[in-house]
């Protein structure tokens, strides 16, 4: 399934405001390639990468097992992209 | 109202765990090394098939015929736990009800969950989707507490707690402090919470339950297992206890927070050194003094490593030391009063209880728990619990 | 212990100080007048935070930030977050037990606020939380009395906190707690039916070891269970006594009449009996019925002895002109009754 990358990009946004309940950014404010954890950037926590991860699963049907690799893949917006076009097949 | 020297005595106790269901049973399963974690018989959750837990083994119609409850309405898998660990508790410290129902007798208990596991009748009554009103009055978490009050006539200050894992040892805490402040002759004090699936929904939520059987302080250890009891102690002044013998003293206690994270620890272990720190005080001993540490012990990446930190950086020797949550998983508000009875044990009997499932210490200067029930003579004992939102509590026993 | 310093979130506007008037509020639940959160709390916080959490936070951090460093942060809420609780049980049911968000879980502790308080100001102090239903606040009090006898503390924050939720209304509703008719506050006394109304909010206290003349202390507190009325008047009498008082030296009653034709007599009683002297004040008329609302009585009622207007619709019957000793009685669900006697030096 070919997936519109851009479209992708923004859909990821909107979910990730709406999950986090983030106040203080709009979805299009969030940078492609900000990093979301950590002070820098977004400064988003364990608790946040947990939420994200159920994100993945109810927005994506893809399900992440080893906290480890959900702070790979959640490391930046383009990231969550690659993830989601790679194993969404 | 000066704070008296008085000591604070322990009179008597009653539990039921996932080891027992008196406290004779308990007994028996720690020496035995029985451990009471299994796949669940009553738990009903999607989680009960895919999770090892530590489950009381009568279920509520026969903690109801046992009680003489039979018929009675709203009573939750709480409430009931509550009340058979409180009667126990009463009777092995030989309260009368004219005790019972003084004024000067202080009822302290503490849940996380209260009703709340009854979580599908909950999601029905709160979204007006039920016509059984029966637990309506259930769900909170001192709702046992309303409970037992009402049943045993208790006039003087009930309170309830609710510090997360820490809750029963506060509880305990705070009725030693009724009592030596002037506030209560007498204080029932103790925690009491139901295997449900909020809080395994929650904790696998966090993702920090185990796959197999909790291991704690083990270098392979993946999480805890959730667990469910009741255990209540019942406190006295000399005053109180008259001609009756009293099974030890509550020496000490100390409560901190580690100002850190909401379900995690600090490396630097603040509010654990803090909490034992204040405990030593309160007791007037060193921490040399200590010939055994129940510990928080949950099998947790996290708190495991932080509680080795905080013994290394307190104790010159590290005293032996074992998880008791190896035998009955997690009991969440009943733990910190299950694990004070077993530190009793302890020290009543001069014995040392294993920690279970532990084959292999962390990294280079990992700490080996107890391994084997042995004999030791203990002259005082603390017992650890840590809470969610950086809760640290510590109590001292001492022998008499 | 003498109270340094306090504020309140209520369903009046009592931020930063008290309106002339009560506002007349429509319906049975009366919401939290809230204020904004901006340089209190920062988005990246408040992102997580159900109302009871925000309002106790608030509080907690505009009294922590003007005031020295506390010994030890201790709350009574009844049920805490109970929206975020909920919120998380619908996810429960609604996934079928599937992979949940852990937000609600974490944030509906109800030691959530003491905790998070302790982290924002890095303070390792004792940090207790007491969920005893209608007495949750007075044992938090009697929590603080007990550290400074001894000799642990020399001030210390206390505080309430209690929000309204769509689901504990509904259950409350069903187990008959509520009004089944729409009312107005300025007609919720003396109605002639059972049941009261919602409130919510959050009243925090510095308190302190040492005081001086003029200060405000609270003298004692206590919390009986399961006590008929004469045992209650008896109750009081010795209580009174015991601090060095006699009735007819309290000169006002802070009552926690609630419209509920159920149990208000108690209040009337109270007052006819043991102090017909003395001025008699309500407050649910103004913030609701909730298990912690004693915490704005406190609130009040150090306000009161301070000299402060109260707004009118709180004063029910006036018997003396100078007002210096108090005493707060609230009488919750049929079971627990609740004292405070706070005085000015």
């Amino acid at each position: 399934m070919e997936m519109d990358r851009e479209a992708l990009k923004s859909e990821l946004k909107v979910h990730l405001v709406k999950y986090l309940n983030i106040l203080d950014r709009k979805p299009e404010e969030i940078g492609d390639d900000m990093p979301l954890f950590g002070d820098s950037g977004l400064g988003l926590d364990s608790i946040d990468s947990l939420e994200l991860i159920v994100m993945l699963e109810r927005e994506y049907g893809l399900k992440i097992n080893n906290p480890a690799d959900g702070r790979k893949v959640l490391a930046t917006i383009n990231a969550m992209v690659d993830y989601i076009i790679e194993n969404k097949k | 109202m000066l704070v008296s020297d008085t000591e604070v005595y322990i009179s008597g106790f009653g539990c039921i765990t996932p080891i027992g269901n008196n406290g004779d049973e308990n007994l028996q399963s720690l020496r035995l090394g029985q451990c009471g974690i299994k796949k669940p018989v009553l738990f009903e959750s999607k989680y009960a098939s895919l999770y090892l837990f530590g489950e009381v083994s009568l279920s509520n119609s026969e903690l109801c015929s046992l009680l003489g409850f039979e018929g009675v309405k709203g009573l939750t898998r709480t409430d009931l736990l509550a009340f058979k660990a409180f009667g126990d508790a009463i009777q092995d410290a030989g309260l009368r009800p004219e005790d019972i129902s003084s004024y000067d007798t202080a009822f302290v208990s503490a849940s996380t969950v209260g009703g709340m596991c009854l979580t599908d009748q909950l999601y029905r009554d709160s979204n007006l989707q039920s016509d059984n009103g029966e637990f309506l009055n259930s769900y909170s978490c001192w709702a046992h507490a309303t409970r037992i009050a009402g049943h045993y006539r208790i006039r003087g200050l009930v309170d309830a707690i609710n510090t997360a894992c820490s809750s029963s040892a506060n509880a305990i805490m705070h009725g030693a402090r009724l009592i030596k402040t002037g506030r209560a002759k007498r204080a029932i004090v103790g925690g009491v919470d139901a295997l449900s699936k909020y809080t395994v929904n929650g904790f696998n939520s966090l993702q920090i339950l185990s796959q197999g059987y909790c291991k704690p302080f083990d270098a392979d250890r993946d999480g805890l297992n959730l667990g469910e009891g009741a255990c209540y102690l019942v406190l006295e002044s000399r005053e109180s206890l008259g001609d009756r013998k009293p099974l030890a003293v509550v020496a000490g206690y100390g409560n901190a927070n580690d100002a850190y994270h909401t379900s995690s620890l600090s490396d630097n272990a603040i509010g654990i050194l803090r909490a034992m720190q204040d405990a030593l005080v309160s007791a007037g001993i060193d921490p040399e003094h200590i010939g055994y540490v129940n510990a928080h012990g949950t099998g947790t990446d996290n708190n495991d490593k932080v509680e080795s930190e905080g013994f290394r950086r307190f104790f010159e020797k590290i005293p032996p030391f074992s998880s008791t949550k190896s035998y009955t998983g997690h009991t969440l508000g009943a733990a910190g009063a299950i694990e004070a009875v077993y530190s009793l044990f302890a020290l009543m009997y001069g014995e040392l209880y294993p920690n279970l499932n532990f084959s292999k210490p962390e990294g280079s200067d990992g700490l080996v728990p107890v391994l084997e029930t042995g004999k030791a003579d203990l002259r005082y004992v603390m017992s650890n619990s840590y809470g969610f939102s950086g809760n640290c509590t510590s109590l001292i026993f001492k022998r008499l | 212990m003498y109270i340094l310093d306090s504020i309140a979130i209520s369903p009046q506007n009592t931020w930063e100080g008290y309106p002339d008037t009560l506002r007349i509020i429509e319906g049975n639940k009366y919401f939290a007048s809230e204020p904004s959160y901006e340089g209190l709390i920062p988005a990246s916080q408040l992102r997580r935070m159900g109302k009871a959490l925000r309002m106790g936070i608030a509080c907690g951090v505009q009294l922590l930030k003007r005031n020295a460093e506390v010994d030890g942060i201790i709350i009574g809420t009844s049920e805490g977050g109970l929206e975020g609780c909920i919120s998380f049980l619908n996810q429960i049911v609604d996934y079928d037990e599937g992979t949940l968000t852990p937000t609600n879980f974490v944030q509906s502790t109800p030691n959530a606020v003491a905790g998070h308080l302790a982290l924002v100001f890095g303070n390792s102090g004792y940090n207790i939380t007491h969920v005893s239903g209608g007495l949750s606040f007075e044992n938090a009090l009697i929590d603080a009395k007990m550290l400074f006898e001894e000799g642990k503390a020399e001030s210390l924050l206390v505080g309430n906190v209690e929000e309204i939720s769509d689901y504990n209304y509904n259950i409350g509703l069903a187990a008959g707690r509520y009004k089944l008719a729409e009312t107005r506050s300025d007609q919720l006394l003396g109605s002639v039916t059972p049941g009261s109304v919602t409130g919510e909010g959050s009243a925090m206290f510095v308190f302190s070891k040492q005081g001086g003349s003029g200060d405000v202390r609270v003298l004692d507190v206590a919390g009986l269970t399961n006590v008929g009325e004469s045992e209650l008047h008896e109750y009081i009498c010795s209580f009174l006594g015991k601090n060095g008082l006699e009735a007819d030296k309290v000169d006002a009653l802070v009552a926690g009449f609630s419209g509920d034709a159920g149990s208000d007599y108690y209040y009337s009683n109270l007052h006819s009996k043991l102090f017909p002297s003395s001025n008699l004040y309500s407050f649910k008329n103004a913030v609701g019925e909730y298990p912690t609302v004693t915490g704005y009585a406190l609130k009040m009622t150090v306000d009161l002895l301070k000299g402060v207007n109260l707004p009118e619709g709180q004063l029910l019957k006036q018997g003396r002109k100078e007002v210096k000793r108090v005493l707060i009685y609230n009488y919750f669900r049929g079971i627990q009754h609740s004292l405070m006697l706070v005085v000015r030096n």
